[in-house]
């Protein structure tokens, strides 16, 4: 029996629990995972980022005539990967059996701390990783004929071979680097992940006026 | 969200909701993620409203709005991960609905596109051309002869089942 679209419409929704509304009571449950596994995943992309970057650092240093400054690097970077590992194996310590809110809490809680253990890291990571990088600089000063001849010829105080002033210039900045490490950390952080920390805020907030 | 909410300003109009949704969506899972999702944007975007329309048609828009947006993240993730939901998403999409009929003619509009699918359930509930038109934001003189041709192509999808 042919039947048209707007009888099959009207006959087909007369019958009884022809449309059941789903609960509406876990309505986070699937968002803070989705936005949790996220983070989690773009930490690891980071991690692995981070491991690129220090084996490709190193091998531009060593190509140009300072291994030593390509190792430190890499062993500071890799520093800042084994940080993040430990303190990534915590996150298993969280009870996915809680409830959304709690778990999305805890969570929130667990990537505040792991922010200022890292800061507090970073401190003595930028400024060493700053003077490590200046080795090359300071190489190039020392062995080149031209720079070499200029700075004796000076009449600079010089300490190893470079002005003594060079040598206050940079560790003003590293001691600039280490007091405001904490900060150049977070808008580091910020830069990478300020759009998905907004976002696990709004989803925070929203869940809290709806427990109100 | 507050009962008094849910009940007052999302309850009345639950139908609809869970009729749009049901032809965006392939499975029960996706179903009721996108429902939920509609509730909690009708419910973030209650202050925005501004009585310039009905609250019928704000709802049937945030609806609208909520489907076509999480299709479109839906599609994007499938082009990664193809494989893993399309046999699942065809097996459940053909028992959604006790009556046989409803599920062959749900599975012809899901086969439309986005706004033909909204364009025929809105016609199918009854709604104006002009409510129609307000609702997808488009011009109520094309709504009548695009519900035709809609209708055409449903006859050819359901194999000439209808009349």
């Amino acid at each position: 029996m042919e039947k048209s679209i707007e009888s099959i419409w009207k006959d087909g929704f007369l019958k009884k629990d022809a449309l059941v509304a789903p609960k509406i009571n876990e309505l986070y449950k699937q968002k803070s995972i989705h936005i949790i596994d996220k983070i989690k995943r773009m930490m690891k992309m980071n991690l692995y980022a981070i491991f690129g970057f220090a084996v490709i650092n190193s091998g531009i240093y060593v190509a140009l005539g300072t291994p030593i400054t390509g190792i430190v690097i890499f062993f500071l970077l890799m520093g800042v990967c084994w940080v993040s590992i430990k303190q990534a194996k915590t996150l298993k310590n969280i009870d996915s059996n809680l409830s959304s809110y709690d778990y999305i809490m805890t969570f929130r809680t667990w990537l505040n701390l792991a922010i200022s253990n890292n800061s507090k890291v970073m401190r003595f990571i930028y400024p060493l990783a700053f003077l490590a990088a200046l080795m090359p600089i300071i190489h190039a000063l020392k062995t080149v004929k031209v720079t070499q001849e200029a700075i004796t010829q000076s009449s600079l105080h010089l300490m190893y071979g470079i002005p003594t002033v060079m040598w206050l210039i940079a560790i003003a900045i590293a001691g600039a680097m280490f007091v405001y490490g904490d900060k150049i950390y977070k808008w580091d952080v910020s830069l990478v992940y300020s759009r998905v920390f907004q976002k696990l805020d709004e989803l925070i907030a929203d869940m809290e006026e709806l427990k109100k | 969200m507050s009962s008094d909410f849910y009940t007052t300003s999302i309850l009345p109009y639950t139908v609809i909701i869970l009729k749009l949704c049901r032809a965006y969506t392939n499975s029960q899972e996706d179903f009721e993620d996108y429902y939920q999702e509609v509730c909690l944007q009708i419910w973030r975007s209650r202050e925005n409203f501004r009585e310039e329309s009905q609250w019928s048609t704000w709802i049937y828009r945030i609806t609208l709005n909520v489907c076509l947006t999480l299709l479109k993240k839906k599609k994007n993730n499938a082009q990664y991960f193809a494989s893993d939901y399309l046999p699942i998403d065809e097996a459940e999409e053909n028992s959604a609905f006790a009556d046989e009929n409803l599920n062959e003619l749900y599975k012809a509009i899901r086969q439309l596109s986005e706004i033909d699918r909204a364009v025929i359930m809105l016609y199918l509930e009854e709604k104006t051309y002009q409510e129609i038109a307000e609702i997808i934001g488009t011009n109520p003189n094309n709504i009548g002869v695009r519900i035709n041709r809609i209708k055409e192509r449903l006859k050819i999808l359901l194999d000439g089942k209808v009349n």
